[in-house]
């Protein structure tokens, strides 16, 4: 059985193989680049987006975590800083979408559509050369905080040293300001221009609650992996954890309806087109997916006291709730490509896998060399019986 | 007329000044056969319902079962006005407008839980119930400000009115005194 | 959390002052209303708060036998101070929710010595908002149309409109706020039933604690109940604000419909409620001396929570602008500039520079930690809010898509006289809870005695 090997060595195993295996998926990945370069690049911007949402994500949530403190964070910080050091992974995963800009962005092509009449402004902010620079500064944003965090965070932890932990969370205070901000406009950069025409004000928070979310799923599923025989008496943790992935499921269907609801309701030229493509040709079974296995499924599973407060059932929940991230990112970007028909290429998955595998490979490998397993009831003597 | 079976005392109360020491005698209590008792504090002690051995509240059931309802009240009230007794053309939009019915579903969802779990709560409870015998303990006035009280009833098998008084004195109670019927 | 941040607790000041004991935290909260000597303060208060429901009276008295053209609103400008008013008033009842719900499913232990006043502050902010729609129909009589009921009329509510959502959320939000804090009463009323003096107050007392006795078996149950209601409190707290902005989203109007408005009206009405409570209570807690159950560490972190909210108002400013410019669509774009530059500008800039500015310095350690100087930042935010709800409603409607439809709005002297009655309600019905009932949950406070703070572990969760 594999638990006999020490945790480390487990993870760097891990590493290995999955970087073996996202290299080898690329590289086959990379054929399909020839043959299909636009549905390369499409298919390439869902998978980063999502592999990006659990680097970000986690990186969020340990601010967060520095911030406001909570058991559920100690548990998690060493999972959740092994996982914000993949920014500068991502940022290199990023270049094949700078790359393709023309192919992917319809605003970037030298040749725009007669039904395409931009705003002046956009030759200003939808430009090239505004976008690289851009995407260039959130990332030196991200990976700045992220080596930030991550290093004081560590040596807090270290010394207990009530002045740097002081300033650990004045810098987490800005950097969750900075990351909502730059997010923001990263998914305003990244998806909502797809459609240069359509805009929509809570796009940004529809791509940070996800993040969140998928942050959190991610955590869950390491910290049960991690804990081998000590999941058991992690019960307490895990059950924070799961209340915690209940309200980000309640969050990201909550964003979800308001933004359907208001543009819905208002049913103006220029935002129901997203809708519209969203609700016909097959795609509406992708979204009636989504409310049925994003939200009504995990939302009534995480009710129940004893999935929460078992490692396996709710890591199990948490697996799955990655998964309808993905479809949910699909959900979101696909249909602006392919209104007419749901169609899964085979370099959805095979990206999807490829990226996987690189990510993983450098988040266990950060893993490895800082994992230890956390003291089951860290002076929380006398628990009360929870919700 | 006092029969066997109703004996002459509801029980008899022991306090405590602190709740750690009421937690430990229940405990001693349990072990020592005692089933019918009850302790009564200022606000809820940690431990002491495990102590009690009290089964979990099936509350949250009720609760649950108050939501759906409340949901499916809410969906059906506003799919049979809107679509059957008073169908009108808004905006164009469908009669079965499912995005619009969603706030008022919810509402009603979380209005009807929350109901029974009020309701639930003092009902079960069996509250308002204006008078009670422990009300009799001497000094019981002070369960309400800082003293804790456990109340072996007459009631239980094992009671004996100079048995369970030893027993509660030595186990390291404050004060030992006969509650009136 | 608080406890979980341990690193950080020696250097915060205590939630409850050291030396407290049963007996003493019951003393000094069930004092302040058995006492028999009403303070002179409190009589001072009571009179000018008792002036100003005089004035509601008047006001609504003459709206109602002339109807609402007394007010400032004229087409195109139909909605104005009172739905401003109304805004604002729900707005500020959110806090309670969010300390005495939201708080404890976090288990933070800073919540309890201002949980209850804070509900009650839900309480009457939401009845003195409810006021507004109801006397905006215009004939307030016929406000039970707005029910779903078989009538010979035929008629049924129109399910499609926010409005009615409105009624739907309001009510439910009323009925569970005055639920949670009845619930919450209980164990105190009975606190208070065995300590009175009087004949008269300890029947009263005991009518209302329904003979709560501190069984353990009734314990266990109501924790339960208590931390289900906060559970559904939760979500419904959300619901109400989101729900006030689909009164403004789900129309067509540039300035009204834009996605960003629920989370961004959500974290306005926490803003604003915790700016409230503020405004209250650092002058109560000199008042009546509870400076050692609500200590500098509450203070400090409702400041917190206000910077963090304000910080998300402010997100949703900078998005309204930013998408105003990048969509290119002219009626935004209008809309924005009239904002800034019309002839409501002075307006605008004032509100960003009560929400978006003066907050700000609670960025500094010492601000958060100076009672008058919060009190200050608390009384910016609270106008604030008020004219960022008075710039979403009028300058929105005075000039939208029809330029020979524009107008221009100012409140009358009614509009004035009805919101300074509402404020009378708010303050009658505030001084009379804080005279009659315990402001600070006694059993949850004892709770806290038992551990000492920093270790302690709050019950829920």
């Amino acid at each position: 059985m594999t638990a006999a090997l020490p945790v480390a060595a487990r993870l760097q195993r891990l590493s290995r193989t999955s970087h073996v295996v996202g290299l080898a998926v690329l590289a086959l990945a990379g054929v399909g680049a020839y043959v299909a370069n636009q549905q390369f690049l499409r298919s390439y911007l869902v998978a980063f987006l999502f592999w990006l949402g659990l680097g970000l994500g986690s990186l969020a949530l340990l601010m967060l975590h520095h911030l406001v403190g909570g058991r559920w964070g100690k548990a998690t910080a060493p999972i959740l800083a092994a996982a914000a050091r993949t920014l500068p992974l991502l940022a290199l995963l990023f270049v094949p979408i700078a790359v393709g800009l023309r192919q992917l962005y319809v605003w970037a092509t030298p040749i725009v559509p007669e039904t395409h009449h931009a705003p002046v402004h956009h030759e200003v902010y939808l430009s090239p050369a505004g976008f690289l620079t851009r995407a260039a500064l959130y990332f030196v944003v991200w990976i700045a905080l992220a080596a930030l965090v991550t290093r004081l965070g560590a040596a807090v932890a270290a010394t207990g040293d009530l002045r740097r932990a002081r300033w650990l969370a004045r810098v987490s205070a800005a950097g969750l300001a900075l990351y909502v901000l730059s997010m923001s406009f990263a998914a305003f950069d990244w998806g909502m221009s797809l459609d240069p025409q359509w805009y929509s004000t809570i796009y940004g928070l529809l791509f940070i609650v996800g993040q969140g979310l998928s942050g959190l799923a991610l955590v869950i599923v390491a910290l049960y992996l991690l804990a081998g025989e000590a999941a058991f008496e992690l019960a307490d943790r895990f059950h924070d954890l799961g209340n915690l992935l209940m309200a980000f499921v309640m969050l990201w269907a909550y964003i979800s309806f308001s933004q359907l609801i208001i543009i819905w309701s208002g049913n103006l030229p220029e935002e129901i087109p997203w809708y519209l493509h969203r609700f016909n040709h097959g795609w509406e079974v992708v979204g009636l997916i989504l409310v049925v296995l994003h939200f009504a499924v995990p939302f009534s599973v995480l009710l129940a006291r004893r999935i929460k407060r078992r490692g396996r059932r709710l890591a199990a929940v948490a697996l799955f709730v990655l998964l309808m991230r993905q479809v949910d990112l699909y959900w979101i970007i696909a249909p602006v490509f392919q209104a007419d028909a749901v169609r899964l290429h085979w370099l959805d998955p095979a990206l999807m896998c490829g990226l996987g595998g690189l990510w993983l490979a450098v988040f266990s490998r950060a893993l490895a060399r800082t994992w230890s397993v956390p003291p089951p009831r860290g002076g929380n003597a006398g628990r009360h019986r929870p919700r | 007329m006092a029969t066997p079976s109703t004996p002459p005392t509801y029980g008899l109360a022991a306090s405590f000044s602190s709740p750690d020491d009421l937690v430990r005698v229940v405990r001693l209590a349990r072990a020592a056969g005692y089933r019918q008792m009850d302790a009564y504090t200022p606000m809820p002690v940690h431990g002491l319902a495990e102590a009690l051995d009290l089964p979990p509240s099936r509350l949250p059931w009720g609760v649950l079962g108050g939501g759906i309802t409340g949901m499916l009240v809410g969906i059906g009230l506003q799919s049979y006005t809107t679509i059957v007794l008073y169908p009108m053309n808004v905006g164009g939009r469908p009669l079965f407008s499912w995005p619009s019915f969603v706030p008022v579903t919810f509402e009603l969802t979380i209005l009807c839980a929350a109901l029974v779990a009020v309701g639930g709560m003092i009902w079960r409870n069996g509250l308002p119930e204006p008078h009670h015998p422990i009300f009799n303990a001497p000094g019981f006035e002070r369960a309400s400000t800082d003293r804790f009280f456990l109340c072996i009833e007459a009631t239980d098998p094992r009671f004996d009115a100079a048995a369970t008084r030893r027993f509660l004195e030595t186990a390291g109670a404050e004060e030992v005194q006969d509650v009136a019927r | 959390m608080t406890n979980a941040a341990a690193t950080h607790d020696e250097s915060r000041p205590p939630v409850l002052a050291p030396g407290a004991t049963y007996a003493s935290v019951t003393e000094k909260i069930s004092g302040l209303v058995l006492s028999r000597t009403t303070p002179r303060w409190w009589i001072l208060a009571f009179a000018v708060a008792f002036l100003a429901l005089q004035v509601f009276l008047v006001a609504t008295a003459y709206l109602v036998t002339t109807g609402t053209g007394i007010w400032g609103i004229r087409i195109p400008i139909g909605w104005g101070w009172a739905i401003i008013n109304f805004v604002w008033w729900i707005g500020i009842g959110h806090a309670g929710t969010l300390i005495s719900a939201i708080l404890l499913l976090f288990r933070q232990d800073w919540r309890t010595s201002i949980n209850r006043f804070a509900e009650a502050m839900t309480l009457f902010a939401v009845s003195c908002a409810g006021v507004f729609p109801i006397l905006h129909m215009g004939r307030p009589w016929l406000a039970y149309w707005f029910a779903p009921y078989p009538n010979s009329m035929s008629l049924w509510p129109q399910f499609r409109s926010p409005l009615i959502w409105d009624v739907f959320a309001v009510t439910t939000y009323a009925t569970v706020s005055a639920l949670f804090w009845y619930i919450g009463l209980i164990p105190d009323l009975a606190t208070l039933r065995d300590r009175a003096l009087g004949r008269a107050t300890r029947l009263i007392f005991g009518v209302m604690a329904l003979g709560w006795r501190g069984s353990a078996k009734h314990w266990h149950r109501y924790e339960t109940a208590y931390l289900l209601l906060a559970g559904l409190a939760t979500p419904l707290v959300v619901s109400v604000h989101t729900v006030v902005s689909f009164d403004f989203a789900v129309s067509i109007i540039p300035g009204w419909h834009t996605t960003i408005f629920p989370p961004y009206f959500v974290a306005g009405a926490i803003y604003a409620g915790f700016a409230m409570v503020i405004t209250l209570m650092v002058p109560l807690r000199r008042l009546l001396k509870l400076e050692d159950l609500i200590t500098v560490r509450h203070l400090q972190n409702m400041a917190k929570v206000m910077l963090a909210t304000g910080l998300v108002v402010v997100y949703g400013y900078a998005m309204e602008a930013f998408m105003a410019w990048y969509s290119g669509n002219e009626y935004e774009g209008f809309m924005l500039w009239n904002r800034m530059t019309g002839p409501y500008a002075p307006y605008y800039w004032t509100l960003l520079f009560c929400n978006a500015g003066v907050p700000q310095l609670l960025w500094l350690a010492k601000v958060r930690a100076s009672p008058w100087l919060l009190f200050g930042v608390a009384m910016f935010v609270n106008w604030g809010m008020w004219l960022e709800r008075y710039i979403i409603v009028v300058t929105s409607l005075h000039r939208d898509y029809l330029p020979s439809a524009w107008g221009m709005y100012s409140g009358t002297l009614w509009d004035v006289a009805t919101f300074v009655g509402t404020l009378g309600i708010f303050g009658v019905a505030m001084l009379l809870f804080v005279r009659v009932l315990p402001m600070i949950s006694i059993f949850e406070v004892r709770t806290l005695v038992r551990k000492p703070p920093s270790t302690h572990r709050v019950q829920g969760g």
